[in-house]
């Protein structure tokens, strides 16, 4: 009786609207949307979040440089800010008229690749991309999408601070310990000077345990696994920095852009985020640099990548992936992201990248590099917002003292396992 | 549908010819009246609220994360929350937040709307003062508001902190989010509450407060046996409207808490918000839905039957 | 129900202040002279923390680089309109403004005519399962939107209506909530006036053309201020239902300014204040007909 597969709520609204309509005379429904004209120039939808907030030009100029390459074939760009984003492209994909391609943060191409949302794409040209990357957006050995851009966390820091308060300054071979220690000397709370940041949260959680040598899910994702040794290390750094040597919630951390203020107002002298604010900070009135982030039983930086993917859903697959090749191999795109700092472009070839290395604040860009050795993708699930929120919302109790370190923990875990059932 | 069009103008041609027909012709002659006015706003009200509503009925008996096909489950979903600690969690929290905001408002509102009845330098100026706030969006102000009530160094901790009071926590402590949503939508509804209860007092007869004070009433008495009374319809309104809107409390919410810490300020209408757009759980939040309207339905349909006990219509 | 005093000859402004026995004049004059001031300080004071939060908007927005995580500071050292120059550049604010505007008159013009006939149904006519069709329309406030978006987008593609003018206005033709206000409103009008006209042999159209609507203003004027409000703060279903750049509206247009990781304030606050001046004028317009205009209105 169960299981009877309903493909969706369209037949309904559309039954319950005839017969409204056969009340009126006349029927009120016009024609579906007209297919794509045969001849003329295709024209693929691409719907995005990463061009919002002063990257819509750069968008717009890889557009036009596909248009040019591709007279055949128009790209119409809808730009969503990121907050709204998701909301709208669900709807659009619940009622068929997503967009012929679409970019997704690796978080979320779980979801949607198990939903069935998402076209395979075939002929990929593998050798473009960085290898990680491109396996990043594979599912069931089955390429469902491309690495469009990625950016990773390293340690930001406030020379100044740090000369001020006599500690030498952090280097990639720093560990948790260095870091704490430091942040103890740097902290002056009189002066409301903080010694670290770093946000408590599942992002950071997942890092913090790869660090000390833990994994968050079980090989075959049934079951999670960071209620560990590792696990309890992870938080209770993380926990332990709270009002010690880091601002807590009551200080106003969690608010919108309390940290880059904080950062940009000379009273933090250590901070983990990530690369993309190197533009928002090139004019801090004060010497600052980045360093790879400090590592425990080894070193693991966070990474983010998006990916955009062509969705089950179009009528023009053929040219979608076109633009998806496009937009995520070519040299256009690879030049305009390093000219402007949007985030990185996930070519294979690192010698393109050298310009990224010239690029004005800070100076030690390498460590981006650097931190590519070793890096961490979250754990990605099928409800994983759900997830993110559960360990978030165990995390921030413990940190607000509502709950003990290991109590939120073992509540955590409880939580995402029943996620994964 | 039809007879909106036709059967308009023919009983308006035809009113003064037949008055005193036949019962039957008149009953025609009723419906095409009743169908002439009730028509423009029951066609769209069912064609863009009720069909989508009726729909959520058959998405709540579905499993469906909006991106892949419906699964049905039957009344799993309804079961399954009409069980489920959070569904109670966030029915206490938008009851609790109904009953601080409701009389927060009403009698704030009431006041302010006898004090500015009366003529004062400004009056004007200070009714405009106290509906802005009604008027503009909560996107704007929720997050003003949050930074007034910041734990660290908002305005009210500073101003309490200097009066030798305690400081809370508000959005960051369980305890306080709730009260802080709720005084800052008292802050913004206050003035919708004045407007509808400006317009009630002005209806009040001035001649039945006259002979009230001739009568030896003093002005406590006359508040509580003449105006109060009399402004039973408006309070009858803003009392029914308040609790329809009170229990689907979001907007502020969203914006302020998120519903934290730790869910502690969590709403009905902001679970269904992330049950079906971050959660993907659209089936359930469609349930969840229907349970809320069975609670309003309830609420609203005791207030109208009691109507009749207080509310004095003209 | 805000009119019933149409028919009363202009209201004493105050019924609080009663004419006082000749005998108590002074000391009731000193009682009441006191009371009124402290009255008048209440007011005064409530008027500053309603309007605080929107001083500290403005002020926002012309600070350099200005923030609300500094806490409110109301004096700036170099006010600049750099903000509303970086808001200017990154939206095409006429467009939108023009945009939500349309759409708000529209919508408030249509749930005017649409409430108030409804309303007129209502309370003067008599038709068998008048409560229960009553019951259905306050039915329709009470299941969040949040829950609707979905099916009526689907609903709207199925009318193949997206991304249209008329997909924006399609919730918004009719509310619940104003055939609630004006129908209390029409059975304040007495009935008397009515039968008079009938007597005098005016029909439903005449009787509601002539006497109710002049009658109702007050309700009008509120009705209007909110249907304009709701249009113009409308945010999620504009978000789904919309997705060509030149239908974008004021909501969805701010809402571009905050970043995924870094949002600059001062221009999201001078954003704000394109929301709110506008809307602004529109409650400062109708507040003469809200409450002023129920003395004008009286009986003709």
């Amino acid at each position: 009786m169960k299981n009877i597969a309903r493909r969706s709520v369209a037949p309904v609204i559309a039954g319950l609207v005839l017969a409204l309509g056969a009340c009126a005379q006349g029927s009120a429904t016009k024609t579906d949307n007209a297919p794509a004209t045969a001849g003329g120039p295709v024209t693929i939808r691409y719907m995005n979040f990463s061009a919002n907030g002063g990257h819509e030009k750069d968008l717009d100029a890889i557009k036009a440089a596909f248009e040019k390459a591709n007279p055949s074939i128009k790209v119409q760009v809808e730009t969503t800010p990121y907050d709204a984003y998701f909301t709208k492209l669900q709807t659009a994909v619940a009622g068929g008229t997503a967009g012929d391609t679409f970019e997704l943060n690796y978080e979320n191409f779980v979801t949607y690749t198990k939903s069935g949302a998402l076209a395979e794409l075939s002929g990929v040209d593998a050798a473009a991309y960085k290898p990680s990357l491109l396996e990043a957006f594979q599912a069931d050995g089955k390429q469902y999408g491309l690495p469009e851009s990625f950016s990773n966390v390293v340690l930001f820091f406030n020379k100044d601070l740090f000369k001020a308060a006599g500690v030498a300054e952090p280097t990639a071979d720093w560990t948790w310990k260095d870091e704490q220690a430091a942040a103890a000397k740097l902290t002056d709370k009189a002066k409301k000077v903080w010694g670290d940041y770093q946000p408590i949260s599942f992002f950071e959680f997942y890092k913090a345990l790869a660090q000390s040598g833990g994994e968050f899910l079980n090989s075959d994702k049934t079951a999670s696994t960071f209620n560990s040794a590792a696990g309890k290390q992870a938080a209770a750094f993380l926990v332990g920095k709270a009002g010690k040597t880091m601002p807590t919630e009551a200080d106003g951390a969690g608010t919108p852009d309390f940290d880059s203020k904080l950062f940009k107002s000379g009273k933090l002298a250590m901070w983990h985020t990530g690369i993309w604010l190197f533009s928002g900070m090139a004019d801090a009135p004060f010497a600052w640099d980045v360093v790879v982030e400090p590592g425990n039983a080894k070193k693991a930086s966070a990474m983010f990548t998006n990916g955009v993917v062509v969705s089950s859903q179009s009528k023009n697959k053929e040219a979608a992936q076109k633009w998806v090749s496009y937009l995520t191999s070519s040299d256009v795109m690879t030049d305009l992201r390093l000219k402007t700092s949007w985030e990185l472009p996930p070519v294979a070839d690192e010698a393109k990248l050298a310009s990224y290395l010239k690029a004005g604040k800070p100076a030690n860009r390498q460590a981006v590099f650097d931190s590519l050795d070793a890096t961490v993708l979250p754990p990605v699930v099928e409800r994983q917002q759900e997830l993110q929120d559960a360990v978030t919302k165990e995390l921030t109790a413990a940190a607000a003292g509502r709950k003990a370190v290991d109590q939120a923990l073992a509540d955590a875990q409880k939580a995402v396992d029943a996620l994964l059932k | 549908m039809t007879a909106t069009t036709h059967g308009a103008p023919k009983a308006v041609a035809t009113t003064r010819h037949t008055r005193g027909a036949g019962s039957r012709g008149r009953a025609w002659r009723n419906r095409g009246w009743v169908l002439f006015f009730l028509a423009p706003s029951a066609v769209p009200l069912l064609l863009f609220t009720a069909v989508p509503m009726i729909s959520s009925i058959w998405v709540s008996l579905h499993d469906w994360n909006l991106i892949s096909a419906m699964r049905w489950v039957g009344l799993d979903n309804y079961t399954d929350l009409l069980t489920d600690e959070q569904t109670r969690e966030v029915f206490l929290h938008t009851l609790l937040y109904c009953a601080g905001y409701l009389p927060l408002v009403y009698v704030g509102g009431l006041g302010l709307a006898l004090a500015l009845n009366q003529r004062m330098p400004a009056r004007a100026f200070f009714r405009a003062a106290y509906f802005l706030p009604v008027v503009t969006s909560w996107v704007v102000v929720a997050l003003v508001w949050k930074w007034l009530l910041n734990p660290s160094n908002g305005l009210v901790n500073t101003i309490l902190g200097a009066l030798g009071l305690p400081e809370p926590g508000w959005w960051t402590d369980p305890t306080w989010a709730l009260p802080a949503v709720i005084l800052s939508s008292a802050w913004k509804d206050l003035g919708f509450v004045m407007v509808i209860m400006l317009a009630g007092l002005q209806a009040i007869p001035s001649d039945v407060v006259e002979a009230a004070t001739v009568d030896g009433a003093g002005p406590w008495q006359r508040f509580w046996r003449i105006t109060l009374p009399l402004l039973s319809p408006s309070t009858f309104f803003v009392v029914v409207i308040s609790l329809i809107n009170g229990f689907q409390v979001f907007d502020q919410v969203y914006v302020m808490t998120g519903g934290g810490p730790q869910g502690a300020s969590q709403v009905v209408v902001g679970q269904v918000y992330d049950l079906t757009f971050r959660y993907g759980r659209a089936g359930e939040a469609s349930a969840l839905s229907w349970i809320l309207f069975a609670v309003i339905l309830l609420i609203t349909a005791v207030q109208i039957r009691g109507q009749k006990r207080w509310v004095h219509h003209a | 129900m805000p009119d019933q005093l149409t028919l009363a000859p202009p209201p004493a402004p105050s019924p609080a202040v009663p004419p006082p026995a000749p005998a108590a004049i002074s000391t009731a004059r000193r009682r009441w002279g006191a009371l009124t001031l402290l009255r008048y300080a209440a007011v005064l004071a409530g008027a500053v923390v309603m309007l605080f939060p929107f001083l500290w908007t403005v002020v926002t927005s012309i600070t350099p680089e200005g923030s609300l995580a500094d806490g409110p500071r109301l004096w700036v050292e170099d006010p600049t309109t750099a903000a509303y120059g970086t808001l200017l550049e990154t939206l095409p604010m006429w467009r939108i403004l023009l945009n939500s505007f349309w759409i708000a008159v529209v919508s408030t013009l249509l749930q005017l005519v649409t409430g108030t006939m409804a309303a007129y149904g209502f309370a003067r006519l008599t038709f068998r399962g008048k409560n229960v069709v009553f019951a259905l329309y306050l039915a329709t406030l009470m299941v969040p939107l949040q829950v609707l978006v979905v099916p009526l987008f689907i609903e709207m593609k199925v009318l193949n209506l997206q991304d249209t003018y008329m997909a924006l206005l399609a919730p918004s033709i009719a509310s619940a909530f104003g055939v609630f206000l004006l129908k209390q409103a029409v059975e304040s009008v007495p009935r008397e006036l009515d039968e008079a006209a009938t007597i005098d042999g005016a029909g439903h159209l005449r009787i509601f053309a002539t006497i109710i609507v002049p009658l109702i203003r007050p309700a009008l004027a509120t009705v209007a201020v909110f249907a304009f409000m709701g249009s113009w703060n409308s945010f999620l279903w504009p978000l789904v239902v919309i997705r060509s750049p030149e239908f974008m509206t004021l909501p969805l247009g701010l809402s571009t300014l905050h970043g995924q990781f870094t949002t600059e304030w001062d221009v999201v606050m001078a954003g704000s204040v394109f929301s709110i001046v506008p809307i602004a004028i529109v409650y400062l317009l109708a507040q003469r007909h809200i409450i002023a205009g129920v003395a004008h209105s009286g009986l003709k």
